[in-house]
């Protein structure tokens, strides 16, 4: 459902802070996929790339068939190929493999901005083909932020209602249908006409996951979501996260969480200095860790 | 100090030294508010251009061209805009408008420099989660602002804007260089009809901490409406 492939995010004026270094993963549907690592080592970012709150410096965001970040021309031979570079190289020895310059091109970094028409083209060919409006991509997304991100000026419901009427994915009336009976699922039915300002932490987190739940996504993407909660309130947002998990929503979690992820993952990633440096079903990735990095931290959060 | 009120009153009733000050009231009166209708409009636009993403080059001439507008107007006396466009650039290209007009624009424009960089400190202390949730629901960028963000912010400038207003009113004074009759001007006159200056000066005062008070009572009750959604 989401393909990250070969994302790289560099911070600074420079691109000098280097916090994604080539990062790929895959998220299939119904699957509920946790992130773990320690802090500083890119899962928040990598989650902020899923929906393009963080531009890519390199590497492509896949969702489904749609391509959301612009084609990055190492991923795609053809457009090599198409290049100026490319043709220089093998005209300098015709017998060389293609794949071979290919990869020489990949590895040293080779293309640069005047490749010419046809370099241009293909890359164009390629956006035009696949690449989608990122805001039409995003309707399909929810995310849930760690500091809940409700909407100060407006109520409960009105935070609702405003992304899916305004966006005309359903009439007022549906919407409001629908976000009333989520409300009355949570049992907060009675705080509807409510600002946040009046809400606990764990009320407005549980809002902020019904409001992306009312958009009808495909995915939901979740930031550390209980890691800004006082104790006593993460419960109530695990549980609620744990009912979506059974009735097979598509999850990507980023959390500090240890617990939940053993009982709620089909697979974790832990990621480390920006890569994800191990991966797999959360029995095997907590009882039998591989990477030193991943035994070291285990040691310390379990 | 009988003496002197009698004299006011003569200033004022007899000598017809009311309908002076009634002239000024309204000059004073449209130029403040309407200057800052005017510096609201300015102000936003401005704002704007200065934060929308710099996707594009037009974006950018257009956040540089605001950088030196306010650069401009925040670094000359408004009274010397005031000559300016009333002695220089007007008759320089053949305008010939009332004063009053005149005195609006300029105090629109300059006042637009102030309001911009109020709104854009307004928009900066709103929380960029807001912006973030709006656009992760699929939200574009100017539906974001227009819904989320400017509603918080604008609630956040409410005091700073009604202080640039006060500033504004009393500015104001300064328009008889060109020749307007506001305020100022009219107990000018009230008080050279007779050269007893004491009380049209002192009621002249009382008349600007009047206008003052009142406006401070108006942001405060704009203010308190706007504060609904913050009871905790």
């Amino acid at each position: 459902m989401i393909s990250v492939k070969n994302v790289y995010k560099n911070f600074g004026p420079k691109g000098e802070i280097k916090v994604l270094s080539g990062t790929s993963c895959e998220i299939k549907k119904g699957e509920q996929v946790v992130i773990i690592g320690p802090s500083g080592s890119g899962k928040s970012t990598m989650l902020r790339c899923m929906n393009l709150l963080e531009e890519p410096t390199y590497g492509e965001v896949w969702l489904g068939d749609s391509l959301l970040t612009p084609a990055d021309p190492y991923l795609h031979p053809e457009v090599i190929m198409a290049s100026k570079t490319f043709e220089k190289m093998k005209n300098a020895d015709p017998d060389r493999e293609d794949a071979d310059i290919i990869a020489e091109i990949k590895a040293k970094d080779l293309l640069k901005k005047h490749e010419g028409k046809a370099y241009r083209a293909a890359l164009k060919a390629i956006e035009l083909e696949s690449r989608i409006d990122i805001n039409l991509a995003r309707q399909r997304m929810g995310m849930v932020f760690q500091h809940f991100n409700l909407f100060n000026n407006l109520t409960v419901l009105q935070n609702m209602l405003l992304a899916p009427v305004k966006l005309k994915i359903m009439s007022k009336e549906e919407a409001e249908e629908k976000a009333l009976a989520l409300l009355e699922r949570i049992g907060l039915l009675d705080k509807k006409d409510e600002y946040p300002s009046k809400l606990s932490g764990g009320q407005k987190q549980r809002v902020a996951i019904i409001r992306a739940l009312v958009m009808n996504p495909e995915v939901i993407l979740f930031d550390e979501p209980t890691s800004a909660l006082d104790p006593e309130m993460v419960g109530e947002v695990l549980d609620l996260m744990k009912q979506l998990a059974e009735e097979g929503m598509t999850m990507v979690i980023v959390t500090h969480e240890m617990g939940f992820a053993r009982e709620v993952a089909d697979r974790v990633l832990f990621m480390a200095d920006g890569v994800i440096a191990e991966e797999g079903p959360p029995e095997e990735l907590f009882t039998n860790p591989q990477n030193p990095r991943l035994q070291q931290f285990l040691q310390k959060v379990l | 100090m009988s003496t002197a009120w009698n004299t006011f009153y003569r200033q004022f009733f007899e000598l017809e030294g009311y309908k002076n000050f009634l002239v000024g009231l309204e000059h004073t009166a449209i130029i403040a508010v309407c200057g800052l209708l005017l510096g609201l409009i300015v102000g936003c636009l401005l704002a704007t251009c200065q934060m929308l993403p710099k996707t594009n080059g037009l974006i950018k001439a257009l956040s540089k061209a605001a950088d030196v507008y306010i650069a401009l107007f925040r670094g000359t006396p408004m009274v010397v805009q005031l000559l300016l466009i009333h002695f220089v650039i007007f008759p320089a290209i053949g305008i010939n408008i009332d004063s009053v007009i005149e005195a609006v624009l300029v105090f629109g424009l300059n006042s637009g420099a102030y309001v911009s960089e109020i709104m854009r400190g307004g928009i900066l202390s709103v929380d960029i989660g807001q912006t973030e949730a709006g656009r992760a629901l699929g939200l574009t960028y100017g539906q974001t602002m227009l819904r989320i963000v400017l509603p918080q912010a604008i609630k956040n400038v409410v005091p700073t804007l009604g202080n640039e207003f006060i500033t504004l009113l009393k500015e104001t004074s300064v328009v008889s260089f060109i020749a307007v009759v506001d305020l100022t001007k009219a107990f000018q006159n009230i008080a050279n009809s007779t050269y007893e200056y004491i009380i049209p000066y002192l009621v002249l005062a009382l008349s600007y901490l009047v206008l003052v008070l009142l406006v401070t009572g108006l942001i405060r009750l704009v203010e308190r409406r706007l504060r609904a959604s913050d009871k905790r």
